[in-house]
């Protein structure tokens, strides 16, 4: 199996890495990058927890080869926020507790800012067909839809 | 992790190269596009591709466009959720629209193609109940040359098309549907994201208050997604009252071959495949009669 | 209190927020030592086979694998996963029937061998060549076939596959007298769900021996102290020599309270002398860890035509999988919950427990009351339509009242399920409602409520101390040390409510130090909702210490007598002047950096073991709408009324109340655990297999929480909420169901393939 040196834009950095075809980009940021804000919870792309963004998507970074998005901008969840300041979508599950044990949390976030960006007024059936990929099993979803809710009214007034 | 086993890996730049890729390597060779359901079996071990083809760098696979007055045309890598926020298919194909917008993680839809789902051949799938229903086709291209199929014809058992190595799917064409066309899709499901127990899409048109191109699809309870002729023929060239409506249904659900699993009973999926057609073909009607 | 509250009762973000939205928050899945080797565990594909031979040496031979360990390699010594047989007064039923490495298959999935090498896929390797010579036995799955004569025998001592007959120990009067009495009796057996708790962070641990041999693991562990004795015991290690060391836990709901993987990680890891991490996969996750029990349930219910309750009896067979861990404490509780939720004269219960070859099972959210009181609930139900009474009416006829013993023996201190139920009818239209006529359309609309009490811990029944430390800097700020875990349920956050209330300093100056037994006193661990009580109480006496030695300090300073002062927000002030005031900072400064010889860390200690077990109350209720063609059950609103005494953090108690009907609806009607009859693999083995509820399944939820009666025993008047809170979610589902169709489905979950077949039979009877 031919090994690759690819080149990968991860947080607006660039890298240079050595890769083999059979690794999946969870694999790549957890274990090569060591980005573990990524989760790996079923592998089988029905929990959502590895969702991170690839120019701009919302991708399963389990059912992704790492070698298949390369020279495309990755965003995880390390790349959100802007140095210390949070980004409107993780301020929003801070304060409206919309935070458990937090394992599905960076993808949940993740996927909002991809539903927030391509809708930026959703009804609440908008934000929960937007976050059906998303699964939770601590808060019942309630308070993560007043989250986005939320982030979208603070995200709709700082754009004005 | 390394969870999937090792594999040559190419990434071919045109149908050209791609097609002459499948045909050297035949069946240890498998195709990548969206990935949503080629890399989990990889890693459950239920495929073990030695040479894996990714096809997304091919240029001018990712659209939908009109077909003059023929219909519309989407290509090989045209993603599930382009389609579901298409303008033309919400309102021309509403029968694929709704197919499509209840896949549940909008994380499938982005990453998931259409050709995709219709090559992974399950017989649950939702985009195939809802295509053949709309009397689509999909382009074959192999090294020799390409031609045209009508999906209902594509699929031969579980998971297999009648694909042969070195031939891929580069388009599906959807007809142009004429006035008083009207369309449903419905599927029951034990979570909203979860595979279909039973999944039915209907297609039909109502002229001089009869029923006339009737299509009724099943889903989920047989070996492969298929048309219920006999249910159509019920229904075909005649009034669309209650009591033909229900006939049709039945009949429906006597062509239906289900299995019990882990998501179902038998019984149940031929039950409600009565309930199911009886009522997409009511929702079919209003919609036509508009 | 009449006195503000500044910190407790607001909704404070909870520890480590901003680590856990920014993906800093480590979990054990995270960690990466240096050297650190992966671990995989053979699994056996067969659901009952003994092993003949195994024969790892090729496998030891491969290039890269640093261990392979089997049933040879590991402890000799037969234990029970569950901590309890350390802290129950009355262990015996703790059956310990377990090895690290199993040294015979009792389910697919069992644990025949494992090893540990450089990366995952050497050790996949490695797996394939241990040669393993089985001789396949005759198996089975349903514990009505276990119990009969000539069924194959999962464990040698264990006749008829009964591991353990229980006798419902505080039984009281006599339940065929009160049969008698009654006017009417109905009896019904339900099969309760065996459903998986499904953690999303998959089990995992890493454990390492230093230079000197002392281990350090890492994992979701519930109970360090209590699992560091049992592998200590396991492994003959001194405790002293063990360091168990909690991350971030991505959920537990209990099952924690069984060893996860550390056992034959931590065999792994002394074999390779290397650092190991083992993790499970999904898959490996749900059949490997243990989900719950399945109880058949046979409950009888005695009462008089004006609805007072003469005897309640419940029998019980519990299939609890291939060992025994939990199964008699669960079922203790199930039974205790049947017979004590309401008042009643006579009562008795009894319990097989019964091996099978399937996945074990174990203690989850609910242990065992969420099932008694399942069936309890609808049992009532049942017998209001029978007598033709309201079912809130009969509740209302036979609920407890404050001084009345909850279900565990002990006097309430409050009992507000009047109050509470009164409040919940109000807000949800109940009496309206229940009136509307069912009409003869496809869709009829149901509503139906129970209740339910739960526990503030295990007390009187097993040890349930703990320790708090609370030591100041000179910033005025205070490290609040706890050898808790934050499984997820924000304690520290919680703890830290109450620390910095008491201590007059803000919330943010609390620095937690939790989930270690290096630097933390003991606690009995994370179970029966016992933390935010027990844990909030040795808080405020080791807050009331450091409090007491500020003041002291203050006053010197102040020039007037301590018991003259007070401290609120970040100020110690005199309570007649408070403009006469000094700052936190400045007394803790002055007394660490102290040139007068009176140095002092100003710190406070507090130890407590509990006498009370004030239950927290809820009363839910459920509508929904279920459509009579394809028998699909639409959940369309859920209210839940709760009473913790107070809550702590409000978004806190609700988020994890809100969960809690997640969890039920998934209990109730989707989540199947479903085991291949040949072959008895599980097929349910991913989540796109076996289904919990997204976002799109969520029905509309309010939750209210009732705050009218502080508990004088809690901490600030608080006890527990969120263990039991399934509870009474389920039954109100089924009740709905009952009210919408009139049919119960006995066998859970209530699928629609079920609820259609119901229908049928109903009709076909009518």
């Amino acid at each position: 199996m031919r090994k690759e040196i690819a080149k990968f834009i991860i947080n607006s950095r660039p890298y240079e890495l050595l890769v083999e075809p059979n690794i999946t980009l969870v694999e790549l940021l957890r274990e090569q990058l060591d980005l573990t804000g990524t989760k790996c919870a079923c592998g089988v792309g029905e929990c959502g927890s590895c969702t991170i963004l690839v120019d701009g998507k919302p991708t399963l970074s389990c059912s992704t080869l790492a070698l298949a998005i390369r020279g495309k901008d990755i965003l995880t969840i390390e790349g959100l926020a802007q140095g210390t300041t949070l980004h409107p979508i993780q301020q929003a599950f801070i304060d409206c507790g919309a935070i458990q044990c937090g394992f599905c949390t960076p993808g949940m976030i993740l996927m909002a800012k991809a539903l927030l960006d391509e809708n930026p007024n959703p009804t609440r059936e908008e934000v929960k067909e937007g976050l059906g990929g998303n699964l939770c099993r601590c808060t019942g979803y309630v308070k993560i839809i007043d989250a986005v809710l939320a982030a979208a009214e603070t995200m709709r007034k700082g754009a004005s | 992790m390394r969870v999937l086993k090792p594999f040559e890996y190419f990434e071919p730049g045109t149908v050209a190269q791609a097609v002459r890729l499948l045909l050297s390597y035949g069946d240890k060779a498998k195709v990548l596009a969206g990935g949503v359901d080629l890399i989990p079996r990889m890693r459950q071990r239920k495929v073990t591709p030695e040479y894996v083809v990714n096809i997304q760098r091919i240029a001018g696979l990712d659209y939908i466009r009109g077909n003059g007055s023929k219909g519309l045309r989407f290509g090989a890598l045209t993603t599930l959720h382009s389609l579901e926020l298409s303008p033309r298919i919400q309102k021309d194909y509403t029968v694929l629209y709704e197919a499509v917008h209840h896949i549940a993680s909008v994380q499938v839809k982005t990453m998931g193609t259409a050709v995709g789902n219709l090559c992974v051949a399950t017989p649950a799938s939702d985009v195939a109940t809802a295509l053949i229903a709309l009397g689509a086709e999909v382009k074959i291209v192999s090294v020799t040359g390409e031609r045209t199929i009508p999906i209902e014809n594509f699929f031969v058992g579980v998971g297999q098309t009648i694909l042969e190595p070195g031939q891929i799917v580069t388009e599906v064409l959807l007809p142009d549907l004429p006035a008083r066309t009207g369309g449903a899709f419905l599927k029951l499901v034990r979570t909203a994201a979860d595979i279909a127990k039973v999944n039915v899409a209907v297609n039909l048109r109502v002229t001089s208050n009869k029923c006339e191109d009737v299509k009724i699809v099943l889903g989920s309870v047989a070996p492969t997604v298929f048309r219920a002729i006999k249910a159509e023929k019920v229904l075909g060239g005649q009034k669309p009252d209650p009591e033909v409506i229900k006939a049709a249904a039945e009949a429906a659900a006597t062509q239906a071959k289900p299995i019990t699993d882990l998501r179902s009973t038998a019984e149940y999926r031929r039950e409600t495949t009565e309930v199911l057609v009886r009522r997409a073909l009511e929702r079919a009607l209003e919609g036509a009669k508009a | 209190m009449s006195e503000e509250l500044l910190v407790v009762g607001k909704r404070l973000p909870r520890w480590q927020a901003h680590a856990k939205a920014t993906g800093a928050a480590k979990y054990t899945v995270d960690i990466k030592l240096t050297g650190m080797l992966v671990g995989k565990v053979l699994a056996s594909q067969y659901p009952h086979a003994r092993i003949k031979k195994i024969d790892k040496s090729k496998a030891e031979k491969l290039p890269g694998v640093e261990a392979v360990i089997t049933w040879d390699d590991v402890p000799q010594k037969l234990y029970n996963p569950s901590k309890l047989d350390l802290i129950l007064r009355h262990p015996e039923g703790e059956l310990k029937d377990m090895y690290v490495i199993s040294e015979k298959a009792r389910f697919v999935g069992d644990r025949i061998a494992a090893v540990a090498a450089i990366d995952a896929s050497t050790a996949e390797e490695a797996l394939k060549l241990i040669k393993v010579e089985y001789e396949v036995l005759p198996a089975v799955f349903d514990p009505i076939e276990a119990m009969k004569p000539g069924a194959p025998r999962v464990h040698e001592f264990a006749q008829n596959n009964i591991s353990l007959h229980i006798d419902f120990p505080v039984a009281w009067g006599d339940v065929e007298k009160g049969f008698q009495e009654a006017d009417v009796v109905v009896e019904e057996t339900f099969r309760t769900a065996k459903n998986h708790i499904c953690q999303i962070e998959p089990c995992a641990c890493v454990a390492s021996f230093d230079a000197d041999g002392r281990l350090t693991v890492w994992s979701p562990s519930q109970h360090v102290f209590l699992h560091r004795r049992k592998l200590a015991e396991l492994f003959d290690m001194p405790e002293g020599m063990i360091r168990w060391i909690t991350p971030h836990i991505g959920g537990a709901f209990g099952k924690y309270g069984s060893f996860g993987v550390e056992p034959i990680c931590v065999a792994l890891a002394k074999k390779a002398g290397k650092p190991v991490k083992l993790e499970y996969s999904r898959e490996e996750d749900l059949f490997g860890t243990e989900a719950r029990q399945r109880y058949i349930a046979t409950g009888k219910i005695g009462v008089n035509k004006d609805g007072t309750i003469t005897a309640l009896q419940e029998k019980l067979i519990v299939d609890g999988g291939a060992y025994f861990t939990h199964n008699s404490s669960t079922t203790g509780v199930n039974m205790g919950s049947f017979v004590g939720l309401y008042r009643c004269p006579n009562v008795a219960a009894e319990a097989d427990c019964v091996y099978t070859n399937v996945p074990p099972t174990g203690g989850v959210r609910g242990y065992g009351n969420h099932e008694g009181t399942c069936v309890l609930e609808q049992l009532v139900d049942l017998t209001a339509k029978k007598i033709g009474i309201d079912p809130i009416e009969l509740r209302l006829k036979n609920i407890k009242h404050a001084g009345d013993p909850s279900n565990t023996g002990l006097p309430m201190e409050t009992c507000t399920l009047e109050e509470c139920i009164h409040l919940g009818m109000e807000k949800i239209g109940w009496k309206e409602k229940r009136a509307r006529k069912k009409g003869n359309g496809t869709k009829r609309y149901g509503i139906g409520m129970a209740i339910m009490m739960d526990v503030s811990g295990a007390q009187p029944f097993n040890i349930q101390s703990t320790n708090a430390y609370i030591k100041f800097s000179e910033d005025g700020s205070a490290n609040l040390i706890v050898g808790a875990a934050d499984i997820g349920q924000n304690l520290m956050g919680t703890l830290s409510q109450i620390a910095a209330e008491t201590l007059g300093i803000h919330y943010e100056d609390i620095h937690i130090v939790t989930g270690d037994t290096d630097s933390s006193m003991f606690d009995s661990g994370q179970h029966a909702s016992r933390s935010c009580y027990q844990i909030g109480n040795a808080v405020i006496m080791a807050a009331r210490e450091a409090k007491k030695q500020l003041l002291e300090r203050a006053a010197i300073k102040l020039g007037v007598a301590a018991d003259e002062l007070d401290a609120k927000n970040r100020r110690i002030y005199v309570k007649a002047d408070p403009q006469k005031w000094v700052s936190v900072d400045e007394v803790t400064k002055e007394a660490i950096y102290n040139f007068e010889g009176e140095h002092l860390n100003i710190s406070g200690k507090g130890s407590f073991s509990p006498t009370q077990n004030p239950p927290p109350f809820a009363v839910v209720f459920a509508e929904v709408e279920v459509d009579t063609e394809t028998g699909e059950v639409k959940l369309l609103n859920v209210l839940y009324v709760n009473d913790s005494g107070r809550a702590i953090n409000p978004a806190t108690l609700e988020g994890q109340l809100e969960g809690a009907i997640a969890q039920s609806m998934g209990y109730t009607l989707t989540e199947d655990y479903f085991i291949n009859k040949e072959t008895g693999a599980l097929e349910s083995d991913n989540f796109n297999t076996y289904k919990i509820p997204s976002a799109l399944d969520m029905p509309e939820t309010e939750v209210v929480l009732y705050e009218e009666q502080p508990v004088p025993s809690g901490p600030l008047g608080a006890k527990g909420g969120a263990q039991g809170a399934m509870v009474a979610i389920t039954p109100a589902i089924a009740n709905a169901i009952y009210d919408a169709v009139g049919v119960f489905i006995t066998d859970m979950p209530a699928t629609p393939e079920k609820i259609l077949e119901a229908l049928k039979r109903k009709k076909a009877t009518n």
